[in-house]
């Protein structure tokens, strides 16, 4: 097999450049991605340094307003678009087949294209700081009619880049879809699937119902602002009340795809999280079918809750109420995968390296940021502290100290696969410990500072009394900037002397590690029948009973 | 020590100290959320740290199994209908709290209740007292009285969001729409806030106050204003031009404007802010040649220095 499928290559494309340019191969596809989101999330990371900077002190004077709009704006954008969907799209690429026992994805060609959509959409946002007038400078939510508005080429940009972005998205879920339903190996049903490949599943399902949404949105946003083809000047009013448009319908379509989007990028880390804690804990994971289940209703509820966005708009009380229970709904089944990650450690064996600190630390810190949103949902309450710091706090505790903490539980964990060499464990677990207390550092005094009146997307402030707060949380993100410096030495390290390991350096349960580290190019010269959600650990049993050989003690 | 620093961190873990009836029912329903928010926490953290530490590894083989137990159909079930009623105690909680947070209450006998017209615009907040008065940014208003705020923006601005936390939430400011608001200030004194949506570059600085005063010293104050636009002159030149061409003109993310002829201008001031130029927006747009003259009449008298 293997023999084959490099014959088949022209020279031309063996280069070490050329290969990785044409390339099709899921893994490398994978490897490129989470290759690209690490630079966007360095990038992105940086540009909230400078706004901490900008905000340690009160009428500070380090970047102007509109330099500061724009760092907001691309720093949401990014790290939404650019870090959180396309790094667990990346390691979608990676797993998916070997997890699920086959080769490739569906469609290589296509996820291949995915890819470069990404990168160019990427990049688009990016070099649009180059633009005239600067980049884009109106939230990440870039709501009409202030995005009309705007000035310059850098909101034109930023819609440019999302269209390619979400044709990425979309190809890309496609693509796992039909790879998750059409070649699992033999023996691997539904209730046998590895729970990250059920929150990918999830997560391809969700990007193609609300996607187009976006879409569709940006390109009436884009023809509100106005274009021309040719001779024609096409500019309408969509949104623009000035001329009978509605303003907060951007914000229907916005949101409509826009809290969905939380859930793309959280299912997946909490695949992930499903998939590192049993391994460390040297346990099955409690409850499967109860996790599937409440990934299932997550997906679903979390195209109904979109308003709740939106409660200072002055929506019809009946709708507010609504959309407040409805978003209490959804703190089930998110309750649910928590008490049965905690079961999960329940008479564990439980072993510390930095895939399990970072698994915990998710843990810890993810059930503020869920505990905070209960007060969110409430809307009279949310009256209040809507659009403040405390929603700052909130969201980076799901998406910050939940889904970065998940990837980098993911990174630790998944990389002698992708490289055959572990990570340095005692630079993870400086970087590790520095993340989680600067983390806390930075944001923990953001929900004081909100509840006391600092609203977010605020350039400067006067008010003195907010200065120790904003002091502390620009100490925190200096103290996650040394982590992430210590991950890049880490990576650095590995790759010239980490230690070498074997297929399989966890005794993990899923099915990739059942192959070489890394794989080779067909991912597998034979796939075992899978029996149970378990399959190596059911093969490292039957190996024991074959040799006669008692439990490991 | 400890115990007192984190008991005192956690009573600051609130909405602010409520002024207004609407802003305790706030406060009343975030406080009986966190009686669950922070059980839930001790109980989820404190059996992490538990398990973390009794299930250590220790001295047992680092692939050793563990109990292979795969899940519990009455635990599910537990952990699922508990936070069910939890919810439930919540919103009901909220729903009880609902109508005393956003309606109204009815003016007491013998007074009314007062309403003032709040329009959103970049960057500055303009109030329309009944009598037709006009403020910016600083708004006065009797104590003890319902007010009831009619909160919109022109059609050609953009989305604003009115908030003062001591005197309740927030609502948007939106062109093509009035929501309503209300607040009824227990003390006098002043009470500060800003906008809350993202509206444009001085964003940050589109502040709000309210002058909560006696209803004497608020009507003495209404009759004063309806004659001698003066202040309002003060005021403009504050809120409206010098948020970006500086205190004194000297330029700030807009030209300096000091010296120019047309500060003293009616027609040509009238022109430019009813209709911007460049970059500037028409921060003025619908203004009447009453809110005209007193910016140029001030500006007469108080030609900014440019420095």
């Amino acid at each position: 097999m293997a023999a084959r499928a490099e014959a088949t290559v022209p020279a031309w494309q063996r280069g070490r450049v050329a290969s990785w340019l044409v390339t099709t191969d899921h893994k490398r596809i994978g490897i490129l991605y989470i290759t690209t989101s690490l630079v966007f999330l360095v990038l992105s990371g940086l540009m909230a340094l400078v706004m901490r900077l900008q905000l340690a002190q009160a009428d500070a004077d380090i970047v102007g307003p509109e330099r500061y709009n724009e760092l907001v704006t691309i720093h949401g954008t990014s790290m939404v678009f650019l870090v959180g969907v396309p790094i667990l799209a990346g390691f979608a690429n990676f797993l998916v087949p070997l997890m699920i026992g086959a080769s490739d994805v569906a469609f290589p060609r296509l996820n291949a294209l995915s890819y470069w959509f990404f990168l160019f959409g990427g990049s688009v946002l990016m070099l649009s700081f180059f633009a005239d007038g600067g980049a884009a400078d109106t939230g990440w939510t870039a709501y009409a009619p202030l995005s009309i508005q705007a000035p310059g080429n850098g909101q034109d940009l930023w819609i440019l880049s999302l269209h390619l972005l979400t044709v990425s998205t979309v190809a890309g879920a496609v693509n796992f879809i039909v790879t998750i339903h059409n070649m699992r190996t033999r023996g691997m049903t539904w209730t046998r699937m590895p729970l990250f490949v059920w929150s990918i599943l999830l997560f391809g399902w969700l990007i193609m119902a609300v996607m187009p949404v976006l879409s569709a949105a940006l390109t009436m946003l884009l023809l509100d602002r106005g274009i021309s083809i040719g001779p024609v000047d096409v500019q309408t009013d969509f949104f623009n009340p000035e001329d009978g448009g509605s303003a907060v319908l951007y914000q229907h379509a916005f949101w409509f795809f826009g809290h969905p989007e939380v859930y793309i990028i959280v299912l997946p880390a909490f695949g992930m999280i499903s998939e590192v804690l049993p391994v460390f804990a040297r346990k099955p994971i409690f409850g499967y079918k109860a996790i599937v289940a409440s990934t299932v209703a997550i997906g679903f509820f979390s195209m109904l809750v979109w308003a709740h966005h939106m409660f200072t708009i002055g929506l019809p009380f009946s709708l507010q109420a609504f959309f407040m229970i409805s978003s209490m709904v959804i703190a089930v089944p998110t309750g649910i995968k928590i008490f049965n990650w905690l079961a999960t450690l329940w008479r564990g064996n439980l072993s510390f390296e930095t895939p399990m600190l970072f698994a915990l630390g998710f843990l810890s810190l993810f059930v503020i940021g869920g505990l905070t949103g209960i007060y969110l949902a409430a809307f009279p309450i949310d009256w209040q502290v809507h659009d403040s710091y405390f929603v700052v706090a909130h969201f980076h505790y799901t998406l910050l100290g939940g889904v970065v903490f998940a990837i980098f539980a993911g990174l630790f964990y998944w990389w002698p696969k992708m490289f055959g060499r572990m990570l340095d464990e005692k630079l993870g677990k400086w970087q590790f410990w520095l993340l989680f207390v600067g983390f806390n550092v930075a944001f923990m005094p953001q929900h004081f500072v909100g509840l006391e009146g600092m609203p977010r997307r605020v350039y400067t402030y006067a008010n003195e009394e907010w200065e120790g707060y904003n002091l502390a949380s620009t100490i925190g993100s200096w103290i996650m900037a040394i982590a992430i410096l210590l991950f890049a030495i880490n990576v650095l390290k590995t790759r010239a002397s980490g230690r070498r390991v074997g297929n399989d350096p966890w005794q993990a349960d899923t099915l990739e590690w059942y192959t070489t580290s890394p794989p080779p190019p067909h991912n597998f010269d034979d796939v075992p029948y899978v029996t149970s959600a378990r399959p190596l650990y059911d093969l490292r049993r039957r190996l024991r009973e074959q040799r006669g050989e008692r439990e490991p003690a | 020590m400890a115990a007192v620093a984190v008991s005192s961190l956690l009573a600051q873990f609130a909405p602010v100290a409520p002024e207004s009836p609407n802003a305790e029912g706030i406060r009343d329903s975030w406080l009986f959320i966190s009686i669950f928010v922070f059980a839930i926490f001790v109980l989820v953290e404190s059996l992490l740290i538990a398990f973390v530490w009794k299930y250590r590894r220790q001295k047992r083989g680092r692939f050793a199994d563990a109990a292979q137990v795969h899940g519990a159909t009455k635990l599910e079930l537990a952990w699922t209908a508990g936070p069910v009623v939890v919810l439930f105690l919540i919103a009901a909680f909220v729903f009880i709290e609902l109508p005393g947070i956003k309606d109204v209450p009815d003016a007491a006998a013998g007074e009314e209740q007062l309403e003032i017209k709040v329009s959103g615009r970049q960057f500055y907040w303009e109030y329309e007292y009944p009598n037709g008065v006009i403020a910016v940014d600083t708004m006065q208003a009797p104590v003890g009285v319902p007010v009831r705020l009619e909160v919109s923006a022109p059609d050609a601005d953009v989305i604003h969001s009115w908030w003062i936390p001591s005197l309740g939430g927030k609502i948007d400011a939106i062109p093509g729409t009035t929501n309503e608001t209300w607040f009824q200030a227990e003390t006098e004194g002043t009470y500060s806030g800003q906008c809350a949506e993202l509206c444009g570059l001085e964003h940050a600085r589109m502040l709000a106050s309210v002058e909560v005063v006696s209803q004497d010293e608020f009507d003495a104050w209404l009759a004063e204003r309806a004659d001698d636009p003066a202040e309002l002159g003060q005021e403009e030149w504050e809120g409206v031009c010098a948020k970006c061409h500086g205190m004194n003109g000297e330029g700030g993310i807009g030209p300096r404007i000091a010296g120019s002829p047309t500060l003293t201008d009616a027609e040509a001031l009238g022109n430019l802010v009813h209709n911007g130029r460049g970059a500037m927006p028409a921060v003025g747009a619908g203004w009447t040649d009453e809110q005209i003259r007193a910016l140029v009449s001030y500006l007469t008298e108080n030609p900014p220095s440019g420095s």
